[in-house]
């Protein structure tokens, strides 16, 4: 065992790290938590309101509509993200022409901003799409505003996640694919058996990303529809943003954001042991 | 199989740094004064007024050597600004609405008391009189310096008015039956941008001032009444404009109207005065004029929706205030004011005078007469997102619903300003 010297390196590393985490990571939590038992604006004075903001939580149906429709978006864009993004890594990693320009030509909605997309998408929807079909915006349709979201979402989410399937994709050794086909695999059942067990960690890595990252959305929701029509669009994140700040509900905000650390860490945390526990190691 | 571990490993750790690296970032702030030079910071939230304030600011800047003045005008502007709130970081002055935000402002104590400032002199008495309304509980002081009004009631297009001979509407049946006519004329009636929530505001207040009481929800909060008896009326009369609106209306933002009513594609647009720079901008030609939008048949009733548009509040943390009233000074003299009346069509809150477009001829005689009302959105808590309510209301149109929630929510957002009301009402008894 080597202490002295190599602790205080290990020590330098840790250090500045730890700091840094607490600055920007530890105490702003703890800033919000304390925040949350107050009526504060975000400035000026406040009073200590103890539990009310907890109480009112699950009795505002403006925040209960707002975990609606960020669940069935996260729920329905994971599924339509890792579905496409698997075809599209499939389809990449195969024996096609000008490979790795069409794998740098479907990267690129990774590399354009979120609002940037959704001011295109909105010009898209409102204008192009009605003059296609002849039907009106979906985007001012209160049962049609989240699937114009999802798709947005999807679009601009797939390059990642081809992106890593394709990398999981490359590190599939090629003799077990030689020895599935002495056995007979091949077509779907060499997917189903050989390729997909051996991809499970980015399969989870995806989940747990998508999910995570359509659960959090805010962007596209602020570029696209601002929460409307007749609020049927507006994600957590959106109405902790725009209530907390400019409606000066901070410390009722505040509380919801608490709350909604716990749903993502417990969401994560799941879904980590659940697909974790599915993974086949060589 | 190192390489498929080390892959892994390596995916796992990109995602676990990448939301750290996202929550930095970073806010500067230059209101210190160096080589005895004060810096005068302003937020103005008129981000249609961009331009003019360069210019005042570049003359200002020209004429004061010990003084800098910065302005800036960003987009979401009162987001913004409580956002730098939140952190502790104020700008010196802020240019904002006479509404709701003036305030929580002033209930938060962050503004100066600018009572003992000469120039409040010279502003009108009604916009003073605006302010006063909108503190919740009455408050010993004034807080702001009312500089712009503006006018919110219809926008027409006077040249296609001219060419149909359709007359200007005095009562609620005429302004029926003007859109009527229009609509059988083949015209578009009105072009609406409602999905920005907010611009459904606009004919709102312009109906609520005439079939409301102007402190109707001062009222309701001293539980004298309830808003499901007041705007009935209210919610009705908008809903039937719908009707005359182009097809989808919650389809098309506010840009998206502006444009349509400035290629001639509508006759009216419900809309302010406010309005009116973002139209020349697309059709700088347009011979546009304005009216009252009239929401009864009693014409005695017959009020200009018209409120503070812009006012400037010096911070209470502005570290050299005699700098801060030295920028208001500029901004109160005439010629500044016009500037900014020319580039914006906006109506000033300060006795002299002045060239206003001509534009609002037809608001013009209310404006002179006084003939006034408050915009009634100004007493609305943002964090209730009445314009939201309304947009949902006119897309399924259920006014006793949405009469209901008005009620209700009303009570639920309120409720810490209500038990101060009573308190402060309690104990001048």
């Amino acid at each position: 065992m080597h202490f002295g010297k190599n602790m205080r390196t290990y020590y330098l590393i840790l250090i500045p790290v730890l700091v840094l985490f607490f600055a920007f990571n530890t105490f702003p939590l703890i800033n919000g938590l304390i925040y949350s038992f107050t009526n504060s604006k975000g400035y000026g004075g406040f009073d200590w309101v103890g539990l009310r903001n907890y109480a009112d939580l699950f009795s505002d149906s403006r925040v209960g509509n707002s975990y609606l429709f960020t669940f069935k978006l996260a729920l329905l864009g994971t599924v339509v993200i890792n579905v496409l993004s698997l075809v599209l890594a499939l389809a990449l990693n195969s024996k096609i022409k000008f490979k790795s320009s069409l794998r740098g030509l479907y990267f690129i909605p990774n590399i354009l901003g979120a609002l940037v997309v959704g001011y295109v998408f909105n010009y898209f929807f409102t204008y192009i799409l009605p003059y296609l079909t002849h039907s009106t915006s979906m985007l001012a349709d209160k049962g049609w505003a989240w699937v114009a979201v999802v798709v947005v979402c999807a679009w601009q989410a797939i390059a990642m996640n081809t992106i890593i399937y394709i990398s999981g994709l490359q590190t599939v050794p090629e003799d077990i694919y030689e020895a599935g086909a002495l056995d007979g695999a091949s077509g779907w059942n060499k997917f189903r058996y050989l390729t997909f067990p051996l991809i499970m960690p980015f399969f989870t890595i995806n989940m747990v990303l998508s999910m995570k990252n359509l659960l959090m959305v805010f962007d596209q929701i602020m570029s696209l529809t601002q929460g409307g029509p007749a609020q049927s669009t507006e994600s957590i994140s959106y109405l902790i943003y725009n209530n907390g700040l400019a409606g000066g509900q901070f410390g009722f905000q505040s509380a919801n954001a608490v709350i909604f650390f716990i749903v993502i860490v417990t969401i994560s945390v799941l879904q980590m042991r659940f697909l974790n526990s599915r993974e086949e190691q060589l | 199989m190192l390489t498929r571990r080390q892959a892994i490993k390596a995916l796992a750790a990109i995602a676990a740094v990448t939301p750290v690296l996202a929550g930095c970032s970073s806010g500067t702030k230059a209101s210190t004064s160096s080589d005895g030079v004060t810096n005068i910071e302003i937020v103005s939230y008129k981000q249609e007024a961009t331009k003019v304030f360069a210019q005042l600011e570049e003359s200002f800047n020209a004429q004061q050597s010990d003084i800098h003045l910065t302005v800036s005008s960003p987009k979401e502007a009162m987001t913004v600004l409580k956002t730098r709130f939140v952190r502790g970081d104020y700008p010196d002055i802020i240019g904002f609405g006479g509404d709701v935000n003036y305030s929580d402002f002033v209930e938060a104590g962050i503004l100066t008391d600018v009572s003992g400032y000469r120039g409040l002199s010279k502003v009108k008495k009604p916009y003073l009189d605006i302010l006063e309304t909108l503190e919740y509980v009455p408050t010993e002081g004034t807080f702001g310096v009312p500089w712009m009004a503006n006018a919110a009631g219809v926008l027409y297009n006077r040249s296609m008015f001219q060419q149909y001979g359709w007359a200007i509407p005095g009562t609620w049946d005429e302004f029926i039956a003007l859109l009527d006519k229009v609509k059988a004329a083949g015209v578009q009636p009105l072009y609406a941008g409602f999905k920005d929530t907010w611009t459904t505001l606009a004919p709102w207040n312009a109906l609520a001032v005439e079939l409301a009481p102007s402190d109707t929800c001062k009222l309701v909060n001293e539980g004298k009444t309830t808003f499901a008896a007041e705007y009935r009326e209210v919610a009705e009369k908008l809903y039937q404009l719908i009707g005359y609106m182009e097809e989808n209306p919650f389809a098309y933002g506010y840009n998206d109207a502006c444009t349509a009513f400035a290629k001639g594609q509508s006759a009216m647009f419900a809309i302010g005065s406010y309005a009116l720079p973002q139209i020349l901008t697309v059709n700088p030609d347009m011979d546009i004029d304005s009216f009252v939008m009239p929401g009864s048949n009693d014409t005695s009733k017959l009020v200009l929706n018209s409120g503070v548009d812009l006012q400037f509040a010096v911070m209470q943390s502005c570290p050299n205030k005699d700098a801060a009233y030295k920028v208001l000074d500029f901004l109160l003299e005439q010629g500044n004011m016009q500037t900014y009346l020319d580039a914006q069509s906006s109506v000033p809150c300060v006795e002299g005078s002045f060239e206003i477009s001509s534009m609002l001829d037809g608001m013009r005689s209310y404006i002179d007469a006084g003939k006034v009302a408050d915009f009634q959105d100004h007493h609305y808590p943002s964090q209730m997102s009445v314009d939201a309510q309304i947009q949902t209301f006119l897309l399924d149109g259920d006014v006793d619903k949405f009469l209901a929630k008005f009620d209700s929510d009303w009570v639920r957002y309120n409720r810490d300003i209500i038990r101060k009301v009573q308190a402060y009402e309690n104990s001048q008894k």
